[in-house]
């Protein structure tokens, strides 16, 4: 809580004097200084789950793929379906090794017959970049990581798209759920895709760091509130999405962090097809939450007799539970047929409620 | 906006505040601990007849995100714990001088000398 000195090492997104100039409280986030809040995390949740509010997410990397093997190219490094996916829609998908172990998970967008953009965690660039590059020598693709070049505004929320037909950057022609599209708004060439990490309704813009000022400043002027990284990840465990080295992880594989529905043993050769078809999960991911006290990550899981049988991934407060909730890996072979579970935490045992489905189901279209 | 800090009360470095009558000193959190860590969701606090060492921590505080030890400013033994504050935690938000944590029967009183005065404090709570 002590005061701390700006360290010159780390990044700053293209809106960092606009976070400091709203107070934002800011931290260090994969080598960038981040917004983690800027009034309440509380207020943030509440404002993306019934309103509209908006993240500076431009840590996140961004690989352009072209050239006539680009969509082929994707669907083979990835393990979800990217052929069958429409022109101007995206995949999430984890990209895994041949053994199957995640390198990252991922949002392909097929945004022309042969150009793809690839939205990779701000952490991975370059992991990422290399491993791509490397997969990449038997496809006639190019690849370039304009990560440093492009700004990432996500704005979230049932409201979204009202905000953005008031701004003129969405008209009234059809962008459903995970469409995305170049687009040329305001006179900027814009990525616009409904895509986020919410579990609301919401848009994601990719554009120069220029017009990202001009557009976090209008959003605000429409009353959108400015969010953090904190609420960003309170509304995707509430959701249960998956956080990379957090569910997932170099040494895990999709099938043990419950992405099973994202690798397609129908689809033709991709990269840890093989591994991943033989593969029997080490981890079963749970969803947890407690009546009392809150589960942090790393916090011990037990099972009635008291035995550690795994861990909690991500926990934290829900504001739309009002209790704590967690994701857990749970070792396949101790997975208690009774379901019940206990959370440790600074020695105290407590009992869990087992839910089957994510804690909340957002309201995304 | 700055912090409140009443000039009754003694601080520490690790923004609590300390309120001593006789050998009794009741104890909590600052208005700036309250701000930099945000909604608070979750106090645990320690039993009524727990001894503490000063600098010993004897509970937790904890926001929607974080988790954050609290440190006892003084030597001495529990002998009020203010359970009130696992119901309504986010009152050390809205009340951070009101809601008092612990009462300590102090068993070396002359450690209050080594709290800082509200100028003191004050000092660390500008960046």
């Amino acid at each position: 809580m002590s005061g701390t000195l700006r360290d010159v090492s780390l990044g700053q997104t293209s809106l960092y004097q606009k976070h400091i100039d709203l107070k934002a409280k800011m931290a260090p986030f994969a080598g960038y200084d981040m917004p983690i809040q800027y009034t309440s995390v509380k207020e943030e949740v509440i404002a993306v789950r019934e309103n509209v509010g908006v993240f500076d997410v431009s840590h996140m990397g961004e690989f352009f793929v072209e050239g006539e093997a680009a969509h082929d190219f994707v669907d083979y490094i990835i393990t979800n379906d990217f052929m069958g996916a429409e022109l101007h829609k995206a995949v999430y998908s984890p990209l895994c090794r041949e053994d199957g172990t995640v390198i990252d998970d991922l949002i392909a967008y097929k945004i022309g017959r042969e150009e793809v953009l690839i939205c990779v965690n701000a952490a991975n660039i370059k992991k990422d970049w290399d491993w791509i590059v490397a997969q990449s020598k038997k496809f006639k693709v190019s690849l370039t990581n304009k990560s440093e070049q492009y700004s990432l505004l996500a704005i979230q929320g049932p409201k979204s798209e009202e905000i953005l037909k008031s701004l003129e950057i969405l008209d009234d022609i059809e962008f459903p759920y995970y469409a995305a599209k170049r687009l040329n708004v305001l006179n900027q060439d814009i990525i616009l895709a409904r895509t986020g990490y919410t579990g609301e309704d919401g848009f994601e813009v990719f554009c120069s760091h220029e017009f990202a000022g001009e557009l976090w400043d209008k959003f605000l002027s429409k009353g959108v509130t400015p969010c953090g990284l904190a609420s960003r990840d309170v509304l995707r465990l509430e959701v249960c999405y998956p956080l990379y080295g957090h569910e997932i992880n170099d040494e895990v594989t999709p099938l043990d962090a419950g992405l099973k529905w994202t690798v397609k043993m129908d689809k033709e050769n991709y990269i840890g097809k093989l591994a991943l078809s033989e593969y029997k999960p080490k981890y079963r991911l749970v969803k947890l939450s407690l009546d009392k006290g809150i589960p942090r990550d790393d916090y011990p899981i037990l099972d009635e007799k008291e035995n550690v049988i795994g861990k909690v991934t991500s926990g934290t407060m829900s504001v739309a539970l009002g209790k704590g909730i967690c994701l857990a890996h749970i070792e396949k072979e101790k997975f208690p047929e009774s379901k019940k579970f206990l959370v440790e935490i600074r020695g105290r045992k407590y009992e869990a409620n087992y839910h089957t489905k994510a804690f909340i189901s957002g309201g995304h279209k | 906006m700055a912090s409140q800090i009443p000039s009754e009360l003694k601080y520490t470095k690790d923004h609590e505040w300390a309120k001593i009558e006789g050998d009794v000193a009741t104890i909590g959190i600052t208005d700036f601990a309250q701000s930099q860590l945000g909604d608070i969701v979750f106090v645990e606090l320690p039993e009524v007849g727990t001894t503490l060492d000063k600098e010993a921590t004897f509970g937790v505080v904890e926001s929607i995100k974080s988790v954050s030890d609290l440190y006892s400013p003084l030597t001495g033994e529990v002998i009020e714990s203010n359970t009130d504050l696992e119901a309504s935690p986010e009152a050390c938000n809205s009340e951070p001088y009101g809601s008092w944590m612990i009462k300590l029967k102090l068993s070396n009183p002359n450690e209050v000398e080594e709290l800082m005065s509200p100028e003191d404090y004050a000092g660390i709570c500008d960046e």
